[in-house]
């Protein structure tokens, strides 16, 4: 208890081009994960509703691994074994980074999309088929524009799962903001100040961002019977 | 009046728009249409009667290849659906479909509905499909519906959307699936007159209905389904007032 009662906010202060950093670093890795886990989950939740056994049997893999096995050990496998042995040599800690929480997020979107896609009636599918739309323009047109207004809280979840388990790539030596706490107890033995810090930006992070989310949802249902 | 279908060019002079041939369908085990046989020719009305589970929508959802089909042939316009290499959409671009429940598109308005299709499948440009969709609007009765979204309208100005929607497309024939069964009563009558305004200006028709007077009044002729097998086939005044098969009687008992 002591050591909290002596909590010294300068310490935070001297330190802080290391924690905007992490924030920084946090955010880009967490958005571009997402992004790319958006593209990822579009094809393998559309891939795994498809009646083509070569393309649903592949998804179904690439989901049930992903979301069957811890995200670290996923993390260290893909900067320590799976790049280096696709691309020939390792690759920076960041783009590990960006391509683990990209293809980790990617399946757990892919599920999000599947459930969007089939919350759709079959109706809605049969009547733009039924126009001479081809099952791309009915998906383009009818059905995802209806299934995304009903992903925007899962996908919002999930976007605030990302950001918090994006502290798991301390692991690999990446400067987000739970390696910038790891770095200042490392150098002065003072967790209180590194690691309470660190949780509070998270927090601020998570509230930012759970409040873009919220008004996205009121203007996309807002726009609905206009 | 059973009617012998082994040669229908003999008794009709043009050739059928629409031909189904020793169709059967099955889901599981349960045999939905066995070896139907029916033609419909340009600018006919033809009408499905029949109870609940006789195949009638089956057999409509057919038609557009909305359900596969086991055995048998259909030909629409001189395409062959049953065809593997067949371009299904462009086959299902020439028949407009109505359904029981409407299947408006609810994130568009009612222009939006309209032109999609006539853009994306037709290439047609925006300017003229708005013009368009615009007369047909007025044709249904709903001119001033156009920015409405569909959750803001009644189940019959929704059905009439439908149809324009379907017309859209300047289709060879319309298809109809029970398009008056999920309507409040005092609906039915506008989407009724819409379809026989249709029927009036020679559109091909096959309508699945428990309409009768509709049957009746518009249907050049009517086809009575039971069990997955067309039982009989005739003129309205035929089917209703001197049907010939003992299912067809019971049916109409029932009903009339």
């Amino acid at each position: 208890m002591l050591d909290l009662l002596d909590f010294r906010p300068e310490i935070i202060w001297n330190y802080r081009e290391l924690f905007i950093r992490g924030v920084y670093y946090t955010f880009i890795l967490s958005v571009a994960g997402v992004a790319i886990g958006l593209v990822i989950g579009l094809f393998a939740g559309m891939a795994k509703l498809s009646r083509r056994a070569w393309l649903r049997v592949p998804a179904v893999v690439y989901i049930e691994f992903f979301r069957g096995t811890p995200l670290f050990v996923q993390i260290l496998l893909i900067h320590f074994a799976v790049l280096p042995t696709l691309l020939g040599k390792a690759q920076s800690p960041i783009v590990s980074g960006i391509v683990a929480l990209a293809v980790n997020s990617g399946a757990y979107i892919a599920e999000i999309f599947r459930a969007g896609i089939q919350s759709i009636a079959r109706g809605q599918m049969e009547a733009a088929r039924s126009l001479g739309l081809s099952h791309a323009q009915a998906m383009r047109y009818v059905i995802l524009p209806q299934a995304l207004r009903r992903m925007i809280p899962p996908l919002g979840n999930e976007f605030l799962i990302v950001l918090k388990d994006s502290s798991l790539l301390s692991a690999i030596a990446v400067p987000e903001l739970a390696n910038a706490g790891r770095i200042v107890n490392g150098a002065l033995q003072r967790p209180w100040e590194a690691f309470l810090t660190v949780l509070v930006l998270y927090l601020i992070l998570s509230l930012v961002l759970s409040a873009l989310i919220h008004r996205l949802e009121g203007r996309l249902s807002a726009g609905r019977s206009g | 009046m059973l009617e012998k279908r082994s040669a229908p060019e003999t008794h009709e002079p043009a050739a059928p728009l629409i031909s189904v041939r020793g169709v059967s369908k099955s889901f599981g085990t349960n045999r939905v249409l066995k070896k139907i046989d029916l033609d419909v020719y340009p600018q006919e009305v033809v009408v499905i009667i029949g109870p609940s589970g006789s195949g009638k929508s089956t057999l409509l959802r057919c038609l557009n290849l909305l359900e596969t089909v086991d055995e048998g042939e259909i030909v629409v316009d001189g395409v062959r659906l049953t065809d593997p290499k067949t371009d299904v959409d462009a086959v299902r671009r020439e028949l407009g479909m109505v359904f029981q429940h409407f299947h408006l598109f609810p994130h568009m308005t009612v222009l939006e509905n309209l032109i999609l299709a006539p853009m994306k499948v037709r290439r047609r440009p925006r300017d003229a499909a708005v013009a368009d969709a615009r007369e047909l609007l007025r044709k249904v009765g709903l001119a001033d519906k156009e920015d409405a979204y569909p959750d803001a309208l009644s189940g019959g100005q929704q059905q009439r959307v439908a149809i324009a929607r379907a017309l859209m497309m300047k289709p060879k024939a319309m298809l109809f699936d029970e398009p008056t069964s999920a309507l409040d009563p005092e609906m039915v009558k506008e989407v009724l007159d819409v379809m026989k305004s249709l029927a009036r200006e020679g559109m091909t028709m096959v309508v699945v209905t428990h309409e009768m007077g509709f049957a009746r009044e518009v249907g050049d002729r009517v086809v009575f389904m039971d069990q997955g097998e067309i039982v009989e086939v005739g003129t309205p005044e035929a089917i209703f007032s001197r049907p010939q098969n003992p299912r067809t009687q019971t049916f109409l008992s029932k009903i009339l």
